[in-house]
């Protein structure tokens, strides 16, 4: 088929962090001649960006960093207004789609109007799971006054705005975002407990010694937790709070829903694209229909749907090069780095919980630490810290680039440096470098003066004076022989 | 007793020289310059080492045709062989046929009369220096951002009254000692030193906060910082609103890069950054400093940006004791770009493809505007030429020492193997030297006179102590000659003082302004900070207090994002190599390694005892290191203060630059020398 005359028409519905991220590569994507793959890729684009929340498109994930206080809600903001306009991004703000026509190929919003596309890019995100609990969602079929969820700004901003009132939290869902706003209530002075229906916090993520210790850290900094418990009913009135099928109640001002989500599939699936958990899309994120694309957490790869912003990015890049014509590699999934965000409270996972290879661990439930490396062939294909992360910066390193180690690796990765032998100074150490002085040219001299006149040590940098001195203060004085007269 | 400065590093360190008896002549301090305050290190009190050296050269070598060795010639024979094969290379193969080669170790009055041999005598767009491989980086940086590259826009002993000074990339306690005094006096007073080093260096020994990040990543460690200050409300809202541009974008572009994300690709923990951040956002001075590390990569222009965004957000430039700036290399890395010997640059810093600065210099030279070649290739893009179809044919060398210094220098060396011609002035027969077809023995330091700016855009003066050994001549002797020789007209002064004069008023109204100095004025005030346009003008020791020197008087905020190293380990190659210096040794050693009382035990291989343990090495013995490029063997040196994933080579003797990475900045074309992929095997 030939391109179709004038601009290719680029629509992409959601405004979250793959989207942008595809807007950046598009409009920053001037491909070399050479690389080129179709006809009509030359011509220019233009794309228009249609996002559900009023605000411009934001860094979600640090939504729980705003909630927390370390940082501004403003500083969330990806790009300026401005910055669409220089490069002629349409934002269609505060617009909801009603429906996809694959036929016209054109969308639907809301308010009636249409608009037509040559290539549609779903990156809808997921929704946030409202999880079986009776009271949650009132006669009008809004939530509980005393409900939040926590996937938007307005959501971050309204929690944020009902805090001084609050004394008492429950947060439901013990997985990241559970876990990150269990501390930034705390951190903000709320009492606050965590519910998890799994057997322990982070169930998806990590085992369940790691997700003991991560209990026993929390208990510590103030926080209950109660696993294996499922909220069941919330109740008002002065004995009312949040019931838990194990018969406790939780007397509570504030509930926040955070027990995950699932892909924004609904626009997909009416369209009559291929869905399952997530739109379906091939290596190139090119779903059942050659004209539409998913991207980000409501794209489904093989039977892999992901929840991260890294492997949302590599999609977006990847879609972004393939849509301005370059060659790209096939997209294969990505190395995934789960990082929790909470002041106090270390966690990463890196890889899938259920990888397989030989396992290296410590674990150490006094000081609250738990690390696991999981090693296949001499790789570290998935990790677990839990409380230390004080090797994580080589961690991800030798993950990221699939570092072939040694056996010894593995068990001197999760153990403390070795101490240092200490150090000897025998009289041919060179203590000053600047003048390249050895420690027994400096036992030799009677004083720093004679030492500075002597040998220059320490007027040179300077950074040998608490040696020298230390050595003059340590030497054997020279030995005179007192000869009676 | 003469007072000079030390023959190497940018610091310049005032220093005295002493005759004793008839031959002899003695290192003593000049307590009384401010920048060192008579400190030196081993290198300066050693630096009389090369007088009357057996290696010393002394008369001119031409290579024979016959035997293919070098052989004693008259100066004349040498010069007129030299001129009559420029000209005939030329005459066939035209004006860019030959190139021009110099050196950031050369005096401003070298630096000047090279670039004006170039232009004028010999009619070249080709030529550059080693300076591209030292700090251009900061310089491509400092202009975008300021509208001007001075390497420090402040007297360095300003940093001792700074509140929190970050280090990025340097290593001053090894590579210029004396400067690290000036840390010591910061934290006595209370203040704190910030060290961002893939190596835990005996500079990291003095910092209160250490970063050891993967080489390579110090762009988006600046670009956590900011998100972190930003997040924080810690931007000073009031100075980038009055006194720069473009600070939105650059704000915007950071929300991208929280810590988390930072730590992934830094490796340095997310913890780490939060507490630099920390640290700088409640300092109310903040100085930062980049040098090598940061600078010499293939994103090294857009790393040095991201930290001048840093100093911008805190409003800390042209601030009192605080700000950002560049620590310079070599010894006149910062004069030897000001005057002439780099591609794209006219004395005073004037840019080659302005008109008005074409007409004035031409005006100086007394030559047509129109004649003055253009902007010809810089530093790498120029060797990497070097025989090719096209290319040059024959390249002149002045106080560079290629084959060691030059990155991927096995080609380097194969380029300039596939020469008609190659002329190398020099003091011994380095490595570069030994290939030269004609090797031209010139004067060094001591023997001589001449000015340098130091790494604060001091204009100082090294002043003639000896006389130089019978036979040698100095480079502006073989500058005239050779200009004569080409049938030049204009005039090349052989007397420093004279050639600094007319670099003076060739400088008049440019950046770089030295209008207003003299060495009589340098005497007087231990040196003088350009601009300096008049001789009533005090000169400029600090700069940008009310404006900065873009047309509209602000600073630009330039978006800048992580690209990343041009080669990332893999599994044939999975460690990072970085290279550097050491305490005892200069820039390609050609003279620190010939100076007995200066320690050199050959290159090593500095890896951290995983790693050792991995590839089943010792310390002390052989490892080899190799990569694309090319194969190093030395000792190992295992250590605990270097990246698991990282081993470090210094670059002092021939061996590292075989292993590095030609990858060019895209702006300043600086190769990648601090970062590419190697493998390490016993």
């Amino acid at each position: 088929m030939s391109a179709p005359p004038g601009p290719q028409r680029i629509v992409v519905i959601g405004a979250g962090m793959a989207a942008v991220r595809l807007v950046e590569g598009l409009v920053g994507s001037s491909a070399p001649a050479g690389a080129r793959t179709h006809a009509g890729a030359d011509d220019p684009i233009t794309v228009t960006l249609i996002g559900d929340e009023p605000h411009l498109p934001y860094n979600r994930i640090l939504l729980s960093a705003v909630l927390e206080g370390t940082h501004e809600p403003s500083a969330l903001t990806l790009r300026s207004a401005q910055w669409y306009a220089d490069h002629d991004v349409e934002l269609r703000l505060g617009s909801r789609v009603l429906t996809v026509d694959l036929e016209r190929r054109d969308v639907m919003l809301v308010d009636g109007e249409t608009i037509p596309y040559d290539r549609l890019v779903l990156a809808t995100g997921s929704i946030p799971t409202l999880p079986p609990i009776r009271g949650l969602v009132q006669v009008d079929g809004r939530l509980h006054e005393r409900v939040h969820a926590f996937r938007h700004l307005d959501d971050c901003t309204r929690l944020l705005a009902a805090l001084p009132q609050a004394r008492r939290a429950v947060v439901v869902g013990g997985g990241l975002l559970g876990l990150q706003v269990a501390r930034a209530l705390s951190v903000r002075g709320v009492a606050t407990e965590v519910v998890e229906g799994g057997e322990h916090l982070l169930r998806s993520q990590v085992g369940t010694q790691a997700g003991r210790i991560l209990a026993r850290d929390l208990r510590r900094l103030g926080t209950e937790v109660y696993t294996g418990a499922r909220a069941v009913r919330l109740t008002d009135g002065p004995d009312g709070g949040l019931r838990l099928d194990n018969g406790h109640t939780l007397s509570t001002d504030l509930v926040v829903l955070t027990a995950g989500g699932r892909p924004s599939t609904g626009l997909a699936r009416n369209a009559g694209l291929e869905v399952r958990r997530g739109v379906v899309v091939d290596a190139h994120l090119t779903t059942s229909d050659p004209h539409v694309h998913a991207i980000g957490d409501c794209a489904q790869r093989g039977d892999r749907t992901t929840g991260f912003v890294p492997p949302a990015w590599e999609q977006a890049e990847l879609l972004a090069a393939h849509l301005a014509g370059r060659i790209t590699p096939p997209y294969d999934g990505s190395r995934t780095v789960a990082r929790l965000r909470a002041t106090d409270l270390d966690v990463a996972v890196l890889g899938d919980a259920d990888a397989e290879g030989e396992v290296v661990e410590v674990s150490n439930p006094v000081a609250g630490s738990h690390r696991r490396l999981v090693v296949a062939d001499g790789r570290i294909v998935a990790a677990t810290l839990v409380g230390d992360l004080s090797r994580i910066g080589l961690i991800t390193q030798l993950y990221d680039r699939r570092t072939r180690l040694a056996a010894h690796e593995p068990g001197d990765l999760l153990l403390g440096e070795r101490a240092a032998a200490p150090l000897v100074v025998n009289d041919a150490s060179e203590v000053c470098s600047c003048a390249g002085v050895t420690a027994g040219a400096i036992r030799a001299c009677a004083s720093l003066a004679a030492v500075r006149d002597t040998t220059r040590a320490t007027t040179g940098c300077g950074g040998c004076t608490d040696t020298v001195r230390h050595l003059l203060a340590t030497r054997t004085p020279p030995i005179h022989l007192e000869v009676p007269s | 007793m003469t007072q000079t400065h030390c023959p190497y590093c940018s610091l310049q360190c005032g220093m005295t020289l002493q005759r004793e008896g008839r031959a002899a002549l003695a290192v003593q301090a000049w307590p009384e310059f401010p920048v060192n305050d008579g400190a030196l290190c081993r290198k300066g009190w050693t630096a009389t080492g090369l007088r009357g050296h057996r290696e010393r050269l002394t008369t001119p070598l031409v290579r024979d045709p016959a035997t293919g060795e070098l052989a004693a010639a008259t100066w004349d024979d040498a010069l007129d062989l030299v001129a009559a094969r420029l000209t005939s290379i030329q005459r066939d193969h035209g004006k860019d046929a030959v190139a021009v080669f110099g050196g950031g170790g050369l005096t401003n009055e070298k630096a000047y009369l090279l670039g004006k041999l170039a232009r004028v005598a010999l009619g070249t767009s080709l030529i550059d220096y080693n300076g591209r491989w030292c700090m251009s980086s900061a310089a491509s940086a400092g202009n975008q951002a300021f509208g001007v590259d001075r390497g420090l826009p402040f007297p360095l002993a300003d940093v001792e009254q700074t509140d929190v000074l970050v280090l990025v990339g340097s290593n001053l306690a090894e590579t210029m000692p004396p400067a690290a005094r000036h840390l010591d006096r910061l934290r006595e007073r209370g203040g704190r030193v910030v060290v961002i080093d893939p190596r835990r260096t005996p500079t990291a020994d003095r910092a209160d906060l250490f970063l050891q990040p993967v080489p390579g990543t110090d762009l988006p460690l600046a670009l956590g910082v900011l998100h972190l200050l930003d997040a924080a409300g810690a931007v000073d809202e009031a100075y980038v609103a009055a006194r720069t541009t473009g600070f939105d974008d650059v704000r915007r572009s950071v929300a991208a890069w929280w810590p988390e994300r930072v730590e992934r690709v830094s490796g340095v923990g997310a913890d780490e950054l939060r507490a630099l951040a920390t640290l700088l956002a409640g300092a109310a001075r903040v100085t930062v400093l980049t040098a090598r590390g940061a600078e010499q990569h293939s994103q090294g222009t857009a790393t040095v940006l991201a930290w001048i965004n840093v100093a911008l957000a805190l409003g800390m430039c042209g601030k009192p004791s605080a700000g950002y700036g560049c620590l310079t290399g070599q010894g006149n890395g910062q004069g030897g770009r000001e005057h002439g010997q780099k591609s794209d640059q006219l004395p005073g810093y004037r840019m080659i493809d302005d008109p008005a600065a074409r007409a004035h210099v031409a005006g100086v030279w007394g030559v047509e505007p129109e004649s003055l070649p253009g902007k010809g290739l810089s530093a790498y893009e120029l060797l990497d030429s070097l025989g090719t179809d096209g290319g040059p044919r024959a390249l002149l060398v002045h106080a560079s020492n290629i084959v060691v210094s030059a990155p991927n220098a096995v080609h380097v060396a194969e380029r300039l193997a596939a020469l008609d011609l190659l002329v190398v002035a020099d003091v011994v027969l380095s490595e570069t030297a030994a290939m030269a077809d004609v090797v031209l023995p010139v004067t060094q330091w001591a023997e001589e006179t001449g000015t340098m700016t130091n790494l604060e855009g001091r204009v100082i003066l090294r002043q003639q102590a000896v006389a130089p050994p019978a036979g040698v001549r100095s480079d502006l002797d073989v500058i005239a000659g050779l200009a004569s020789r080409l049938g030049s007209t204009a005039a090349f002064p052989t007397d420093p003082e004279e050639a600094f004069a007319e670099l003076a008023r060739a400088s008049a109204g440019g950046r770089a302004d030295y209008a207003g100095i003299t060495y009589d004025r340098i005497r007087a005030e231990h040196g003088v900070f350009w601009p300096c346009p008049s001789a009533d003008h005090p000169g400029t020791p600090r700069l940008f207090a009310d404006a900065f020197a873009t047309p509209d008087g602000r600073a630009r905020c330039v978006v800048v994002d992580h690209v990343g190293a041009a080669e990332q380990p893999d599994d044939d190659y999975p460690v990072h190599l970085t290279t550097g210096r050491v305490l005892a040794q200069y820039q390609s050693g050609a003279q620190t390694r010939r100076i007995t009382d200066l320690p050199h035990d050959g290159p090593f291989v500095e890896l951290h005892p995983m790693l050792a343990a991995r590839v089943g090495v010792r310390d002390g013995e052989p490892v080899v290191v190799t990569t694309r490029r090319g194969e190093l063997k030395a000792p190992a040196r295992v250590v605990t203060t270097i990246r698991p994933d990282t081993v470090f080579v210094p670059f002092h003797w021939v061996g590292a630059n075989r292993l590095t990475h030609d990858a060019l900045d895209p702006s300043s074309r600086m190769p990648a020398f601090k970062v590419c992929a190697a493998a390490v095997r016993a």
